[in-house]
């Protein structure tokens, strides 16, 4: 296995570091809010201020108080869903992948057809379809949201997993007689581990989107409060067109910025992946200073003449002519 | 010529799974939603609007489930998609009002989408290392925010402050569509908002997916060759550019379904008059002739695009076609 | 650049000036050349040095070389893996890919006589962008190791003789580029509907005959092949070799020829260099290299490859492996491979010294002329016998 590096790239620890911060927020959220979202004794449609940190809505509940709240729903259900799916593309890929086949042509179409199919209006029809009390289990609706979302993944990881396939180590453990199963998942699967990381991690993306957007149309419970539920309140409540910014902002922020970290992380993950894409070396104003040209020019490469510190040890034919 | 005829299968089967599963879903959801619908809408619609909208559904709930499944992929063929209970038309009427601003909201935006994203990806590959670099993680943040999210952004800072664009409707409100100039002006002018927002949110997506795979195709030899063989640097860009794109069609299926999605929602934030609008509505109002016609259509139409795009995919690939070395 | 040379450098222009080849040259005190300024020499790169990476972690890959190359003649470059064969060749040609990085020496090459009856000399590394483009492929060509990735895949094969044309050689019609791209497909024995094809439909043999022919496209002086054989088979690779063989006598453009299959240039190249670890170990002959080695490397190199012709031998091959860049051993670079190392060379690198003989050089302790040094039996032959190149017949459309 190859060595582990930890990425110093910027833009991962960025990633990591918003994305723990809002799995924090998923844990304390709750007991950090000020006051109970529901709780609606304040004045109506306060701006931000020191008393409501993000003014208030319509019905005078603290924004603040459900931004905080609202994060657990939103990112409890994004991440059974994202797990959910991932686990599903992850037996169909492999299996797909590695068996080959008939297995592969019936697997393969499903995941083609899943794909094919747009999410959004599949999980519209089929959440407006549920009963009414189940819409407030948020499990449910989670498990809806990965049905729509676990195409992707399978086909990903179906394409990684037939090029390891033919790879030495995997015909090895076949020739010494190891079980398909184990093989499957105790030899090629720790290979896929990056891919498998970056196709969780945009589940978790589509999941989140596809959460929220079925909140902000309303066709999840309202009892319970996510950051779609608060947009779907300050639609229909009109407040862009009344200028209400700080009623959907704060929800419609959060959401990019977990959504911004996860794309964070899949960059890294792209990098250690595909090693071209890591950054070549140097910073362009470190370049500068080093008395190279700003950067890499494909057909021009760079000449640099250094101070020679050690002799050469093969000196050119008589006579020296540089 | 072979590969062409396993995506058409590929689609005809999609077609039919998404059309039982259309068939399929009210019959078997909890609560009998079918005969609840009937008896909810008795007093308010015609015997024979009653009449269309069981049979859309495959007759009497009486027959065997299969019976029904043919009824209903015969009443699909003759164009009976059941009648709206909130609009008291017919499905498909409505529907060919409201496809059309959706189709142009999202033909426009894709292809704008996808041209300027790969073309400012293409030159973000090439120039790597660059001050164009810091661009990744702004449109990083701008991928990161749902659809509907930014154009309520957009609806909030020109719809109440700045009053630069027209914000609600598809066209302005005193003029009746027709094929006038103004109107034609109009409709264009309504539509800015709703494009930006979904371009916006979309480009980023083709520019990081160019972007990488311009980077993998520049380190390939053949760049090289067209760099040692002194051709313009705009010939060479072109070169590995025609490569690298080539994922990005093919993933442009997929991220058809994914606009479909987004232009729904700016749909409703803008009040724009196409099958978003419609869908939400009928969402709420339980409308399910509706949301089922709504959905078939969606659906019927991003297979379509998909077919397109795959079309497009293997005139593009010359490695695609099935000639084999002599 | 020390200044005991009376060669002022030719060349370059910056941005600011004008753009055009400045031609400069005075007589040249270098005993090889014969006549003003380069005269027969096409190409002169020297004290050239590479480096991979910059600052701390720089790695020499290529240290302080000397090639020089006449008109109508075959360099042969020999050498294992990362003895820094392409590199050198790369980097001269101011092609290398980062991190590649020149830090030292020149690459002259000379474009011809000019007006005033002067050589157009330019210097490939201080060259601008536009100079390089004008001449790149016209007058220096390249052929990459690897056809398949070397031509555009969604490109048909005729499509990429007309950029090259198109680009170079404004006056032609369509009809004229078509036509030479023919008469070029020709040459390599390829028949015109292969104008039609994409990469991947041919085979590897026919693809490299399309690189060959590409390169030939705009009659350059000078064609360098890196490693073209390598990835076909034995016959293909004769086939290859012998045509090389035939449009060289008929064209007469010089070639340097990159491998690490000594036995292929001993038949196709006037001179051969033996590259080790980003030095150079040996030049001579190459008949002279071929009958009478004078490296221990070298005398390796030729054991371990059978000809295809002549007597059989014992095989034998070079124990260990090449040196790691990062961590070269001390002293002569080869010595913990070398059966004839002394403590000499674990202290001291040999420098490349001229032999008596003409024209021959050789980077080792054995040659120096030290008292006590017993030069090995195998090392210091005088003539084993002529070694005769055998033509091959060449067929017209080969699959």
């Amino acid at each position: 296995m190859k060595k582990s590096r930890f990425p110093r790239s910027p833009k991962v620890i960025l990633g990591l570091c918003i994305v723990g911060f809002f799995l924090l927020l998923t844990i304390f959220g709750p007991l950090l809010a000020p006051f109970s979202p529901d709780n609606t004794s304040f004045a109506p449609l306060l701006t931000p201020s020191a008393h409501h940190w993000f003014g208030t809505t319509s019905l005078g509940q603290d924004i603040f108080s459900q931004t905080l709240v609202g994060a657990r729903a939103t990112i409890v259900v994004a991440l059974v869903a994202g797990l959910v799916a991932t686990m599903l593309s992850m037996v169909v890929g492999i299996s797909a992948g590695y068996i080959g086949g008939y297995t592969d042509d019936g697997l393969s179409l499903m995941s083609n057809v899943f794909l094919a199919i747009p999410g959004l209006p599949l999980l519209i029809v089929i959440d407006s379809y549920l009963p009414v009390n189940s819409r407030s289990n948020t499990l449910v609706i989670g498990l809806i949201i990965s049905l729509t979302g676990w195409a992707w993944g399978a086909r990903v990881i179906r394409a990684q997993t037939m090029s390891l396939r033919n790879r030495d180590f995997v015909e090895a453990s076949r020739i010494i007689g190891e079980k398909r199963h184990r093989v499957m998942f105790f030899e090629v699967a720790p290979n896929l581990l990056p891919i498998l990381a970056s196709s969780l991690l945009f589940t978790l993306l589509y999941s989140i989107g596809a959460y929220v957007t079925l909140a902000y149309i309303g066709l999840t419970s309202t009892s319970v409060w996510n950051w779609g539920t608060m947009l779907f309140w300050a639609q229909n409540n009109n407040a862009p067109l009344s200028g209400e910014w700080y009623w959907f902002v704060p929800p419609g922020v959060c959401i990019a910025l977990v959504g911004t970290g996860l794309a964070l992380l899949n960059f890294g993950i792209d990098e250690f992946i595909n090693p071209r894409l890591r950054a070549a070396g140097l910073s362009s104003k470190q370049r500068r200073k080093l008395g190279l040209p700003r950067r890499q020019r494909l057909g021009l490469t760079p000449v640099l003449r250094t101070k020679v510190t050690t002799p050469a040890p093969l000196a050119t034919t008589k006579p020296v002519t540089t | 010529m072979r590969l062409i005829g396993r995506r058409l299968a590929l689609y005809a089967v999609t077609a039919w799974v998404a059309i039982s599963v259309n068939f399929l879903l009210p019959h078997l959801m909890p609560g009998n939603p079918i005969q609840t619908l009937i008896g909810k809408i008795q007093g308010q619609v015609t015997p024979q609007e009653i009449e269309a909208i069981r049979l859309s559904f495959g007759g009497g709930l009486d027959k065997p489930l299969l019976t029904q499944y043919f009824t209903y992929l015969g009443q699909l063929l003759h164009g009976n998609l059941g009648v709206s209970i909130t609009l008291s038309q017919p499905v498909t009427t409505i529907l060919k009002q409201s496809v059309p601003w959706t189709l142009g909201l999202i033909g426009i935006s894709t292809v704008l989408s996808f041209i300027i994203g790969t073309v400012c990806g293409a030159l973000l590959g090439w120039t790597r290392g660059s001050r164009l670099d810091s661009l990744i993680p702004t449109a990083t943040f701008f991928q990161a925010i749902p659809y509907f999210f930014l154009a309520t952004v957009m609806l909030l800072v020109f719809g109440s402050d700045l009053h630069l664009f027209p914000v609600l409707g598809a066209y302005s409100p005193s003029l009746h569509p027709g094929w006038t100039w103004s109107f034609a002006v109009s409709a264009l002018r309504y539509a800015e908002l709703p494009v930006v927002s979904i371009v916006l949110s979309s480009i980023a997506g083709w520019m990081l997916g160019m972007r990488n795979m311009m980077i993998t195709v520049v380190a390939e030899d053949f760049v090289l060759m067209s760099v040692a063989m002194g051709l313009p640097k705009r010939k060479v860009i072109m070169a590995a550019a025609r490569n690298a794109v080539l994922p990005s069609i093919a993933n442009l299926s997929l991220a058809i379904g994914l606009v479909v999605s987004g232009a729904l929602l700016v749909e409703l934030v803008f009040n724009y008059p196409g099958v978003g609008d419609l869908l939400l509505n009928a969402v709420q109002n339980e409308d399910y002739p509706l949301i089922q016609g709504i959905f078939l259509v969606i659906t019927l139409t991003v297979l379509a695009a998909n077919l397109l795009a795959d079309l497009v995919y293997l005139g593009l690939d010359p490695r695609t076609r099935t000639e084999t070395a002599t | 650049m020390s200044t005991e040379s009376i060669e002022v450098s030719g060349v370059v222009t910056s941005a600011n000036e004008t753009s055009d080849v400045s031609v400069v040259t005075t007589p040249h005190t270098d005993q090889r050349t014969d006549g003003p300024a380069m005269g027969q020499r096409i190409l002169d790169v020297r004290n050239f040095s590479i480096d991979y990476g910059w600052g701390e972690g720089a790695v020499r890959a290529v240290n302080n070389v000397d090639l020089h190359l006449n008109r109508s003649t075959v360099l042969g470059i020999a050498g294992e893996s990362g003895s820094g064969k392409s590199t050198l060749v790369y980097g001269f040609t101011r092609l290398l890919r980062s991190p590649g990085v020149i830090v030292g020496g020149e690459a002259l090459f000379n474009l011809g006589p000019s007006e005033d009856g002067t050589d157009n000399i330019i210097d490939l590394v201080t060259a601008s962008e536009k100079e390089l483009r004008s001449v790149r492929w016209s007058n220096i060509s390249v052929v990459l190791q690897s056809a398949l990735s070397a031509l555009n895949p969604v490109l048909r094969v005729g499509t990429q003789f007309e950029q090259v044309l198109k680009t170079h050689r404004r006056d032609m019609s369509k009809a004229d580029r078509r036509a030479r791209t023919v008469e070029l497909l020709a040459l390599v024995g390829l028949n015109e509907d292969r104008l039609r094809r994409y990469p991947h439909e041919l085979s590897g043999g026919q693809r490299q005959r399309v690189m060959i022919a590409l390169a030939l496209a705009l009659d350059p002086e000078l064609v360098i092949m890196d490693e073209p054989t390598t990835a076909l088979d034995v016959v293909t690779q004769r086939e290859i070799i012998s045509k090389l063989y035939e449009l060289r006598s008929r064209f007469g453009f010089a070639m340097i020829f990159i491998t690490h299959d000594l036995s292929l240039l001993v038949e196709l190249a006037d001179e051969i260099v033996v590259m080790y670890a980003g030095a150079m170990v040996e030049r001579a002959s190459a008949q002279a290299l071929y009958d009478t080695p004078r490296h221990p490397y070298t005398l390796g190199l030729l054991n371990s490859f059978p000809p295809m012709h002549g007597v059989r031998t014992e095989l034998t091959g070079i124990p260990g492996s090449p040196p790691d860049l990062t961590d070269l051993p001390t002293g002569c670079n080869f010595h913990p491979r070398c059966p004839y190392a002394m403590d000499r060379c674990l202290k001291e690198s040999p420098r490349l010294e001229e032999l008596g003989e003409d024209g021959r050089s050789v980077a080792c302790w054995l040659h120096s002329g030290d008292e006590g040094v017993v030069v090995p039996v195998e090392l210091r032959r005088t003539g084993r016998g002529k070694r005769e190149p055998i033509p091959m017949p060449v067929k017209e459309d080969v699959s």
